[in-house]
């Protein structure tokens, strides 16, 4: 199976050529257009009583998807806003996403639910985290491009930028400075990432745009 | 009658170059800037073409404005640029003779000798695609112009091929259009998140957008703060 990002860093949209045999992971409603002869086959995203708590708490999608084809085919994955995608080989590693970052997966990659606790609820970045282990290639989606941080013990980010982690880093909420430059000079909650390992932000948010476009309606 | 595409893919604009007597039709409000001895005029019917005021009701009903801009160059190498109100590429197709069945929003412009109609899809996928129950039909000879929410990429199909309905720009009438379910059963294909799908059968071009413009208001619409009065 082979994948090429292509119309980015924009549009970056994700072209899978399949081969016989070949699977694919994908979240619910990322295909944009794909062959005649691919197979879809939907099951409940990390079981049914995870799913359902996914799907309430945490704003992810209640089902996954698994495209299977038994023949040459190509799919085409794209994510709702525009932005990057990025492509990550796990080898044995894991990942955390938050929601909505999860595009698509080989199927080797396991799929858990994680609980990410109230302190990232009340960020705004859902009481359940996805995690992503194994070995295989995963596909993750920003709004904007996609930038990587290495952390060596703690950093604060903007809720709503954030979209992947290493598990090695533990997040908590907190304010961005004193209680007036928070909730004056605009920045509000932000995102503490403490340990070491890496994170991946996104240069734009949805909330950032929808505060903006707030003030004009 | 020269088409340039410019500052292409994210914020595409397209500059139209035009001899005396050339015109050009477009969407309402898609004028950017053009030349002095351009004359623009305001009507319900394609320049020459057939209808009036009912094509003018049916163009509404494809989301399209219930008026069209005609632009004619007085005088030799006038330029005219247009571009859309969405973020996106353009793409730019040579008619002859054929017709092209363009998505309601996605047509900018096109050149007289193209007639324009809106195209009734039947029943199927007026009720279950989501998208708008009437399209743009260009047939004659000429050029359309044709945006897009994103890239746009190309397919040719031959045999059948499957595009989710947010995501169609344009295709070939030699196609058949079918409106059904993404896998082998309904649950699955309501479950699947991915709906509703059409299906291309028979041989020509379809045109894709990367991104779904209707996905990405859904996800900013619970955002909004309701509409002050």
């Amino acid at each position: 199976m082979k994948s090429t990002i292509r119309f980015g860093p924009a549009f970056a949209t994700l072209f899978i050529s399949m081969k016989a045999g070949d699977s694919i992971i994908v979240e619910s409603g990322a295909m944009a257009s794909m062959s005649a002869n691919v197979d879809i086959k939907t099951r409940f995203n990390g079981g049914f009583f995870n799913a359902i708590l996914r799907k309430v708490f945490g704003g992810e999608s209640l089902f996954i998807n698994s495209f299977h084809s038994n023949s040459d085919a190509e799919v085409v994955l794209t994510q709702t806003t525009p932005g990057e995608i990025s492509e990550i080989e796990l080898q044995g590693t894991t990942l955390c996403l938050q929601p909505g970052a999860f595009i698509a997966c080989d199927p080797t990659v396991r799929l858990q639910l994680a609980w990410a606790g109230f302190a990232s609820w009340f960020g705004g970045e859902g009481l359940f985290r996805l995690k992503l282990s194994g070995h295989g290639r995963i596909w993750l989606g920003g709004y904007g491009a996609i930038f990587e941080k290495e952390i060596q013990s703690e950093y604060s980010v903007d809720t709503g930028h954030l979209i992947a982690y290493e598990p090695t880093l533990s997040l908590s909420v907190g304010l961005s400075g004193g209680i007036f430059s928070s909730f004056f000079g605009g920045e509000g909650f932000v995102t503490r990432v403490r340990g070491r390992g890496k994170c991946l932000m996104q240069t734009r948010s949805m909330d950032g745009l929808a505060a903006w476009t707030n003030q004009h309606i | 009658m020269k088409v340039e595409l410019l500052c292409q893919p994210a914020s595409s604009v397209a500059e139209i170059y035009l001899d005396r007597g050339e015109t050009l039709t477009a969407e309402v409000g898609a004028m950017i800037g053009m030349s002095t001895k351009i004359n623009v005029e305001t009507s319900t019917r394609s320049q020459g073409g057939q209808g009036g005021i009912l094509k003018g009701i049916k163009r509404m009903f494809s989301g399209e404005n219930f008026f069209l801009n005609h632009f004619t160059s007085n005088a030799d190498a006038q330029r005219l640029i247009l571009g859309p109100k969405i973020i996106g590429d353009i793409i730019v197709r040579e008619l002859q003779g054929e017709s092209l069945i363009i998505q309601g929003s996605s047509w900018l412009a096109s050149t007289g000798g193209i007639e324009l109609d809106t195209s009734w899809q039947g029943w199927g996928s007026a009720a279950f695609s989501g998208e708008k129950v009437f399209w743009v039909k260009c047939s004659g000879t000429g050029t359309a112009i044709i945006n897009s929410f994103g890239g746009i990429y190309e397919i040719d199909v031959d045999g059948e091929y499957v595009v989710d309905t947010g995501h169609i720009v344009a295709f070939d009438d030699t196609l058949q259009f079918s409106v059904g379910k993404a896998s082998s059963t309904w649950l699955s294909s309501l479950m699947s998140g991915e709906g509703i799908v059409c299906r291309f059968k028979g041989m020509g071009k379809v045109y894709c957008q990367t991104h779904n413009l209707s996905d990405f208001g859904k996800s900013l619409g619970p955002k909004l703060k309701p509409r002050s009065a």
